[in-house]
């Protein structure tokens, strides 16, 4: 057996690296369009992003968000749930943190950290259960109740921290600033690197032994690869999809959790900038592997964080990030057959 | 007042309605347009540049129909040929346009976020102003600009196109039965890239609305959302024209109405909310019917 | 050595077609040859090679050697699109209708009739016209108006025969065309068929129903594991002999020697007037009421489609029941969901293995050990352990003496027979009170068929109760203690082991009758 997963990992890897090759190698043809020389700017990127210690910290904490909300699509995705609504839950988990890290009083010390993560886990977990709950008991479109949802959320969040959470001092689009005591702790200063990363390897590890160590896991793939077949072995479908989204929902929530603990201190309008759906890509790429998301994740992270600095030392726009994203998650679905997408109405 | 509010929701209207309608005949023929918002922008973007360079509304407009029509074709082409999961490829495609118009923007203009461009010409009115003086509808006809009205021509075309041409019958059949369009010699997969290709046209125009209307420069949060509400649109409308039209109304409504209603107390970003929240709302409704309908 | 001549007056035929897929000759050396005006039935039981047969005569598939002949010639079709065109119409068991749009929209898709003039438009009344004078032509009505999806199921097939005659099709091939009808709807598409034949088309009529070859052909091809092992004119020979060729020359297979029983006696599994709901004014399930007994295998017979698959996936949980009692060792399950019917001892043998009984993609460990995840000992409190899993797989498949090449291969790559073994293996292990066995020898080879035929009469031995439900009636005769008829969802009567074929296949035809 050791060599049949030997392969089906070489098979996960090729899965990973070619639409980022591909995608690598469009943004190379732009970059000679404006007249730069590509091996240049992606030694630069490369540098920037793995070259020091410095750079890689930056790197990975640019990662942490999307080690979670990879995974929070991966465990929908596998399952056969297609799950478009992780941005969301990320948003609602992310302001029940900062929430409860502010609004509780700063006494409860290092408890406000516990709290405040259990607090985004259950809120990211209602907010996606209520769609799960919805296709399992009306078979409601996920696809399209979870992308409302994304907007709700965005909406939602939006109005409370310009409304009723708004800061008194901070100024506009924000809460106030989260107690010192519920920061999480930084690993490597002065980079921002921060405990949030520890968790999301954590959920990454936890997920893979949920996929092959607990029966709901063992379920969860079989219902992804065949729903009739399930139901026929007594598995309850419509269980396992509830139960894979309010999975994803807290992990998401987790990662805003972890986002506002570990990084931003509050939340504002612009929390997220679409770390959900860069974590589709990432789940994509990764082919919902715990090992090829963590790839996967660590790249789009050195993508953000050297592109910034790209901007600074050549010409080359930051949106080249923006453009070998979009590129990559269009090409890591051509070809690729996930479970049961499409169109079952027709099926 | 209510002249004011039914002209501005006249025009703030025509986009969505322009997006929407393309969104229906793509999704009439199998295909869930994700990606309205990015052939909206890169419309916008282009009818901006066209229309500072040639001074000529007209010709901004087609160049907008063309760049939508382009990117929708060459999405349609993952999906088709590349079997692409549509959705996904959709929200790729806004990521990636969004971005390359970034790129653009500080490349050639070396901006950020908002292209002004000198002498860009916007749309027409259609009308003569001298018809803002009859009452109540008035200020509605006399800001009446071309794109709207081939906005309303083509809500008031489409039925027929759909039920009594031979383009609209197949492609209907398209999207009910795929297997059934081909093994009837159809190819169903140049249909789908045709109506992807109308999808991204119309949501091009779409953006020549937005960006030459009244403020004639381009920013990068001019869509504002608009693709995704068209989708709405269309979703609780049924991928039926009118009622999706009347849907789309409401929203410009909605639009038009926002300042006054944040005014009355009413929080923008809540408002904002609305066409979402109908458009699970009708969802929800159109299931548990179907489910109801099944069980009986 | 074929020479032109040998092929006049064949509309459609064969020249020695062999096809092989893999190891597997699907048809070898088939010749055939349809006359104008003719009806040529082609029989052979499931797997015969008659799906191959046609996919080459429609130029889907290319002969590995041989031609197909059309119009007295030698031709090579490029697909089916050109075997429409040259006049070669199919009508499959898969209806090819747009569900939502209506039935006079399918007939004109992809030929419509366009008005004149300026602004070109389909032309509704050209097409409506059309419509009312081939369905008038061929004797029938249909209500142009209504979406497909909501036609009744013969009616569809009316608008499939109706447009492919506007197609100007001359040669049709239907398969199975009776398989998804009730009996007066068979009668009313024969007249329709005698008269497309008396108006000079011809047909192939493809069928594993010997009454209806008899009735309604003029020449028959019996086709046995890819061959050609009959043809004659239907004047010149009877549905015994036909029968017999199907079955094959040598003699039909004894009945499965049923042993002593041992173990469990007793009432198992009772059924009292179970009904589906309505689906389309018709009820799937009427009424059944049966009983099992411990040690007994009992066959439901019938035409497919009068409701055993429904009966097997009521029983299993898949389908619920409008009313009616479901009763398992006393316990009742009528509200049970699956996985409460598999945990009181009710097996589920699905007919339809590749996609139901199996997960094609999965491990045949996981696909061995599938609804066991959640009991000791693969599971252990909240966790699963692979090792046990592996182990209870290996059990199991060994126990059934299953050949495999790795656990952990997917179980697409055994073959069809060791793949029902492995759901054998499964269903078994729990050691189940009773089997519900829907198809259970489907798409296996002889030898698999009878390993699968021993296995249901050891289980029977040890104190199992089987319900089998089959198309293949000599394997309902040879396997059952007593027989089940059914006829439009209702049990019709009962026959005891060692009834004939005729008297079995009267029961399903007079039930159908005061249906």
């Amino acid at each position: 057996m050791a060599d049949i997963r030997f392969a089906a990992m070489l098979a996960s890897l090729r899965a990973l690296l070619v639409p980022f090759a591909v995608a690598l190698i469009l943004a190379g043809i732009v970059l000679i369009v404006i007249g730069e020389n590509p091996l240049a700017i992606f030694g630069l990127l490369a540098e920037e992003s793995f070259g020091s210690a410095r750079r890689i910290a930056s790197t990975l904490s640019s990662a942490t968000p999307l080690l979670f909300t990879a995974v929070a699509t991966a465990i929908c995705f596998r399952a056969g749930v297609f799950n478009v609504g992780v941005e969301g839950a990320f948003l609602v988990g992310g302001l029940a943190a900062v929430f409860v890290a502010f609004a509780l009083p700063a006494g409860l010390g290092i408890t406000l950290i516990p709290l405040a993560l259990v607090a985004a886990m259950a809120a990211g977990a209602i907010w996606l259960w209520f769609p799960g709950w919805l296709l399992a008991r009306f078979e409601v479109d996920e696809v399209v109740s979870t992308l409302m949802l994304n907007f709700i959320a965005a909406a939602i969040t939006g109005y409370l921290v310009n409304g009723p959470l708004l800061s008194a001092s901070a100024g506009n689009n924000m809460t106030p600033a989260i107690h010192d005591a519920a920061h999480l702790p930084r690993l490597m200063p002065p980079s921002t690197l921060h405990a949030g990363f520890l968790i999301g390897i954590a959920v990454m590890v936890l997920y893979g032994l949920w996929c092959r160590y607990t029966p709901a896991g063992v379920e969860g793939g079989l219902v992804g690869l065949n729903r009739r077949f399930a139901r026929a072995m007594g598995i309850s479908v419509s269980g396992t999809m509830i139960t894979v989204m309010c999975l994803s929902g807290a992990i998401a929530g987790l990662g805003g959790a972890s986002h506002g603990l570990g990084q931003l201190f509050r939340f504002s309008d612009a929390f997220s900038p679409g770390y959900g759906f860069t974590g589709m890509a990432v789940a994509l790429l990764g082919r919902n592997h715990p090992v090829g998301m963590i790839v996967g994740a660590v790249l789009f992270g050195a993508l953000a964080s050297a592109g910034t600095t790209i901007q600074l030392f050549s010409s080359v726009p930051l949106d080249l990030v923006d453009i070998i994203q979009g590129l990559v998650m269009i090409f890591a679905v051509m070809e690729l057959a996930l479970p049961r997408l499409r169109r079952r109405r027709h099926a | 007042m209510l002249e004011q509010i039914l002209a501005a929701s006249i025009v703030l209207t025509t986009p969505i309605l322009l997006a929407a309608m393309g969104g229906l005949v793509n999704r009439q023929s199998g295909i869930v347009n994700i990606g309205l918002e990015a052939k909206i922008l890169a419309g916008a973007l282009v009818a901006v540049i066209v229309s500072s360079a040639t001074g000529s509304w007209l010709l901004a407009s087609l160049a907008a129909l063309a760049v939508g029509a382009v990117i929708g074709w060459l999405f349609a082409l993952t999906i088709t040929r590349g079997n692409a999961n549509m959705i996904v490829a959709g929200l790729g495609l806004n990521v990636l346009v969004a971005g390359a118009i970034g790129f653009i923007l500080s490349w050639q203009y070396g901006t950020s976020g908002t292209l002004r461009l000198p002498d860009v010409a916007l749309l027409p009115h259609v009308l003569p102003a001298a018809v803002a003086e009859i009452p109540v509808l008035g200020r509605m006809l006399a800001a009446l600009d071309p794109l709207t009205v081939l906005a309303w021509a083509s809500v008031a075309a489409l039925p027929f196109v759909l039920a009594d041409t031979r383009f609209g019958l197949r492609l209907r059949a398209t999207g009910n039965a795929p297997q059934v369009a081909r093994a009837l010699g159809l190819d169903a997969r140049r249909i789908q890239e045709a109506t992807t290709a109308i999808a991204g046209g119309f949501s091009g125009l779409a953006g020549a609305h937005l960006a030459l209307t009244s403020i004639g420069l381009f920013n990068e949060g001019l869509s504002g959302g608009r693709g995704f509400i068209a989708l709405a649109a269309f979703y609780f409308g049924r991928d039926r024209p009118w009622p999706t039209a009347m849907v789309c109304l409401m929203f410009g409504f909605l639009d038009a109405t926002q300042i006054r209603l944040q005014t009355a107390g009413l929080p923008p970003k809540l408002i904002g909310m609305i066409p979402y929240a109908m458009v699970l709302a009708a969802l929800i409704l159109a299931s548990v019917r179907n489910k109801k309908r099944k069980a009986a | 050595m074929t020479h032109k001549n040998d092929h006049a007056g064949v509309v459609l035929g064969a020249d020695r077609l062999s096809k092989a897929y893999g190891p597997v000759q699907a048809n070898r050396d088939i010749s055939l040859a349809l006359g104008a005006g003719e009806i040529h039935a082609i029989v052979g039981e499931n797997g015969a090679g008659k799906s191959t047969l046609m996919r080459m005569l429609q130029g889907m598939e290319r002969p590995d050697s041989g031609s197909v002949i059309l119009d007295g010639a030698p031709v090579s079709l490029s697909g089916p699109a050109e075997a429409m065109a040259r006049g070669i119409g199919m009508v499959h068991q898969e209806f090819m209708l747009a569900p939502d749009l209506t039935l006079l929209q399918n007939l004109i898709l992809g030929s419509e009739p366009m008005t004149a003039g300026p602004l070109r438009r389909i032309d509704w009344a050209a097409a409506e016209a059309d419509g009312k004078r081939l369905a008038a032509k061929i004797g029938v009505e249909v209500d142009w108006h209504v979406p497909a999806g909501s036609a009744p199921v013969h009616i569809q097939q009316f608008t499939e025969i109706i447009r492919l005659l506007r197609r100007g099709a001359r040669i049709l091939i239907l398969d199975e065309p009776t398989a998804v009808l009730a009996p007066p709807q068979v009668e009313e598409l024969f007249a329709l068929l005698r008269l497309l034949r008396a108006d000079g088309a011809s047909m192939l009529f493809i069928s594993h129903k010997i009454p209806e070859v008899t009735a309604l052909a003029d020449r028959v091809t019996v086709i046995r594991r890819g061959e050609v092992v009959f043809a004659a004119a239907i004047a010149d020979t009877s549905g015994e002999e036909i029968a017999g060729h199907i079955v094959g020359t040598e003699a039909p297979p004894p009945p499965v020697p049923l042993a002593a029983r041992a173990g469990r006696t007793g009432p198992v599994l009772a059924l009292d007037r179970l009904c589906t709901g309505k689906h389309q004014h018709v009820r799937a399930l009427r009424d059944i009421s049966l009983t099992l007994h411990a040690g007994e295998i009992v066959g439901l017979a019938g035409v497919a489609g009068n409701g055993q698959s429904e009966l097997a996936e009521v029983l299993a949980g898949l389908r619920t029941a409008e009313t009616g009692r479901i009763a398992l060792n006393g316990a009742d399950l009528t509200l049970a969901d699956t996985a409460a019917r598999r945990a009181a001892g009710l097996g589920y043998i699905s007919a339809d293995r590749r996609y139901e009984g199996l997960c094609l993609p999965a491990t045949i460990a996981l696909n061995t050990m599938a609804g066991s995840q959640r009991r000791p000992p693969v599971a252990r409190g909240p966790f699963l352990r692979p090792a046990a899993l592996l182990q209870g797989a290996r059990a199991r498949l060994d126990h059934l003496k299953v050949r495999y090449g790795r656990l952990g291969d997917p179980v697409s790559s055994l073959s069809g027979g060791n793949q029902q073994k492995l759901v054998f293996a499964r269903e078994i292990a729990t050691d189940p009170a009773v089997l519900v066995v829907s198809q259970p020898t489907r798409g296996v080879d002889l030898n698999g068929i009878a390993t699968i035929h021993r296995l249901l009469g050891d289980y029977r031995a040890a104190g199992g109760a089987v319900l089998l439900m089959s198309e293949e009636l000599d394997e309902i005769m040879a396997l059952s203690d007593r027989i089940l008829v059914m006829a439009d969802g209702a049990i019709v009567g009962e026959l005891p082991r060692g009834a004939s074929m005729q008297e079995i296949g009267r029961m399903m035809v007079m039930g159908a009758d005061h249906g």
